[in-house]
């Protein structure tokens, strides 16, 4: 579990289903694999070898994510965040092509946006990836969403 | 009978399945409730605490729990005829895999997100845990050891998938340096080396790679010199870091298993194959009966008990919403009961004239041993309604099983190293802690021991056992989710709920597993196979302890419904 404490209820917006900016945040999960139903996460107690140690740079990720999802979460609560992992072939990829449509993106830029949105970590705001495969630090990452969600939604 | 109509058959009992028992069962037995505060709210953080929407959920909950093994056991089970694997196959992700899934999700968002190894010492006993710890050895054990075999298999009856399964560790360690030394993204790079996986199947069928000569130098058997690379190249692969190649093949894994169910469905919705298996097989004598073997034999894709470890390890922590686990839980159940619908319909329909059918299925060796080789002939011949030769389709189906399969092994090596490191932790064994090497070749050699003392497959005359391999397998995912089944069963108890949802498939699963593994111990007694007695044997103990453990549970909470599973 990660050391960070909470940071309450999600966002209203969310909860009143009323259309927000969405950005997601992409990150793998640490210990868990796509087809993995007979050796997923065990969920074992922490020993010297264990999955800690195994996956200690996506865990360096996850609580880079984290970070950065605290901090859009305190700084505008009505954003619709969302933290997907990039081997979620059946919802991510989807989710970012109808995003970018519906944010007026051409067929093509929608296809780049989901090309960038696969990687380790990445950030789409509104069907537009922000960055993919590394991260700047947290703070100028929210300052980029902040700036590009406080324009208005285009439909 | 058309396989089609098959098709519509499971998805409609699905549907109705969905639409009132899981609604019963959020309803009347969980009772969900739309205020309660998810862990994922209470403890949000943004890292493992996430309020994720129901559909970003699904997706990568069935991602995860999907895998090889639906296929292997329905491809075996069907010996006995469509009707019972199917049977089985449906009301068992109903009213089995559907209640397990879907209230370990349930109990551990109401335990702070708590995984099923923790909440078994916390809801059960304190043994509780040890018990698990077990079980879940003995499974690996066993899970390493028929992957090991399930890989050699599929190398030696298609020595074209040889290339091309080979090709997706280079390309997977260059996906892997690319991605995660270069930080790029990883879509195009993986849909590329899907590409020259899929260029790589004809390559392969040009050349295929036999090691006959090697085995010949070094005097064994064909497959036992699979088996033994494949375990070398498992040690290897489980060494690396895991973004070298473990994590950038499950780009590819995922993607393949997409892919593959799109040809299985289309290609029997084009082809409007007929069922060539009978409805129900007259088996040959001195197999073994299909009660209780059946229900060991088809485990995931009918329930499998190592959802729970995924449920409970992040699916709850990132639960919006308690109602939704309903829609998670039993919906990512269907969805695996859908994959064991495809193996079996590749096995009964997609292996041509019932002729071809009742040679394949001789005997009861035959359809174990010949398992994969009959899912791979009949998705190949599904890929041959879609205009792709059959031999070709073959072969991308037995690359499809040999990455997963690939996969498993790695991370259950892996697991396997930490679940002995925690055991001789526990067992005070201080030499071992901290070993990686030494626990890597553990986790390694009794998988391997086990893989070659039953093979025997020209030897003795006794046949290749897999069959028997898979069976040992299938009744340790059966405690596990027996143990996952506990655990909800006495949290409903506690709460004075009506505990028989639960309840039912326990003493089900618990009665086949113990009845099956008696007629193991005749067996394995009888043919001398003396690692597989002990193997049997262990596995009947902690069987046993599990039914002592959950009955003493019961009737605590019967007597005394308490504080000993409230939720934190």
């Amino acid at each position: 579990m990660s050391s960070t404490s909470a940071v309450g209820p999600a966002s209203r917006g969310q909860a009143r289903g009323r259309r927000s900016h969405q950005v997601i945040l992409v990150r793998e999960q640490d210990a868990q694999h796509s087809g993995s139903g007979c050796c997923g996460r065990l969920g074992e107690r922490h020993t010297a070898l264990g999955a800690a140690a195994d996956f200690s740079q996506s865990r360096a990720r996850m609580e880079q994510i984290g970070e950065i999802y605290r901090a859009l979460a305190q700084a505008a609560p009505d954003l619709e965040l969302v933290i997907a992992d990039p081997r979620n072939l059946i919802w991510l990829y989807p989710a970012v092509w109808r995003a970018a449509r519906a944010n007026g993106s051409t067929a093509f830029s929608a296809c780049r946006a989901m090309a960038r949105a696969g990687a380790p970590v990445a950030v789409v705001v509104d069907g537009k990836t922000l960055y993919s495969g590394r991260l700047p630090s947290a703070q100028v990452v929210v300052d980029r969403v902040l700036a590009w969600t406080a324009r208005p939604l285009n439909a | 009978m058309p396989a089609f109509l098959l098709i519509v058959i499971t998805l409609v009992a699905f549907y109705f399945a969905y639409k009132f028992y899981s609604r019963y069962l959020a309803e009347k037995v969980y009772r969900l409730d739309p205020n309660f505060v998810t862990p994922a709210h209470a403890m949000r953080d943004g890292v493992d605490f996430v309020p994720t929407h129901k559909h970003v959920l699904l997706g990568h909950h069935f991602t995860s729990v999907a895998g090889a093994a639906p296929i292997v056991g329905p491809a075996i089970a069907v010996y006995w005829g469509w009707l019972p694997a199917l049977t089985w196959v449906v009301l068992g992700t109903i009213f089995a895999a559907g209640v397990h899934d879907f209230g370990s999700i349930v109990v551990s968002a109401r335990n702070r997100g708590q995984n099923i190894g923790t909440l078994s010492g916390k809801v059960v006993s304190a043994r509780a845990s040890t018990l698990f710890l077990l079980i879940i050895f003995f499974l690996l054990t066993l899970v390493n050891a028929v992957f090991g075999v399930v890989m050699a298999i599929l190398f030696e009856s298609n020595p074209g998938a040889v290339i091309p399964a080979l090709i997706v560790i280079p390309i997977a360690v260059f996906i892997g340096q690319w991605a995660y030394r270069m930080g790029r993204s990883i879509v195009i790079p993986s849909i590329l080396g899907l590409l020259l996986l899929y260029v790589a199947i004809p390559v392969g069928q040009a050349y295929p790679i036999y090691v006959d000569g090697l085995a010949e130098a070094v005097g064994l058997s064909v497959r036992t010199t699979w088996i033994i690379l494949i375990f070398a190249y498992t040690w290897i692969a489980s060494r690396l870091p895991v973004w070298v190649l473990l994590q950038p093949r499950d780009y590819i894994n995922g993607q393949q298993l997409i892919v593959a169910l799109v040809v299985i469905f289309l290609g029997v919705l084009i082809g409007w194959d007929t069922i060539s298996a009978p409805a129900v097989n007259e088996v040959a004598p001195n197999s073994p009966h299909w009660f209780p073997y059946l229900f060991i034999t088809v485990a995931c894709g009918a329930i499998s008990g190592f959802h729970s470890l995924v449920a409970s390890g992040t699916t709850s922590k990132q639960l919006g919403n308690e109602t939704e686990a309903r829609f998670v839980g039993y919906g990512g159940a269907l969805g695996e009961g859908a994959l064991a619908l495809a193996a079996i319909l590749a096995c009964t329909a997609g292996l041509g004239a019932a002729g071809d059918w009742n040679t394949a299925y001789a005997d009861f060796g035959a359809a174990s041993g010949g398992a994969l080789g009959h899912f791979v002939n009949g998705t190949g011949h599904f890929l041959s309604n879609l205009g792709i030769p059959a031999t070709l389709g073959a072969t991308f189906a037995a690359v499809v099983v040999i990455t997963f399969a690939g996969t498993t092994m790695d991370t259950g090596v892996r697991l396997q190293r930490y679940i002995l490191e925690e055991i001789s932790e526990l067992a005070g064994i201080k030499s071992l802690v901290g070993r990686v090497n030494l626990l890597t070749t553990l986790a390694v050699l009794i998988p391997l021991g086990l893989a070659l003392v039953p093979g025997g497959d020209s030897a003795g005359g006794k046949g290749f056992a897999f069959g028997r391999l898979w069976t040992l397998f299938g009744t340790t995912n059966q405690l596990t989710a027996g143990l996952a089944l506990s655990i909800i069963g006495v949290w409903l108890l506690a709460r004075n709920r009506n505990p028989l949802a639960a309840l039912i498939p326990l003493v089900f699963l618990l009665f086949m597993t113990t009845w099956a593994l008696l007629l193991n111990l005749g067996d394995f007694f009888a043919k001398g196979d003396w690692l597989l007695l002990v193997m049997d044997a262990a596995i009947f103990v902690l069987a046993a302890w599990l039914a002592v453990e959950a009955f003493t549970a019961f009737n605590r909470e019967r007597r005394n419904p308490s504080a000993a599973a409230e939720e934190s």
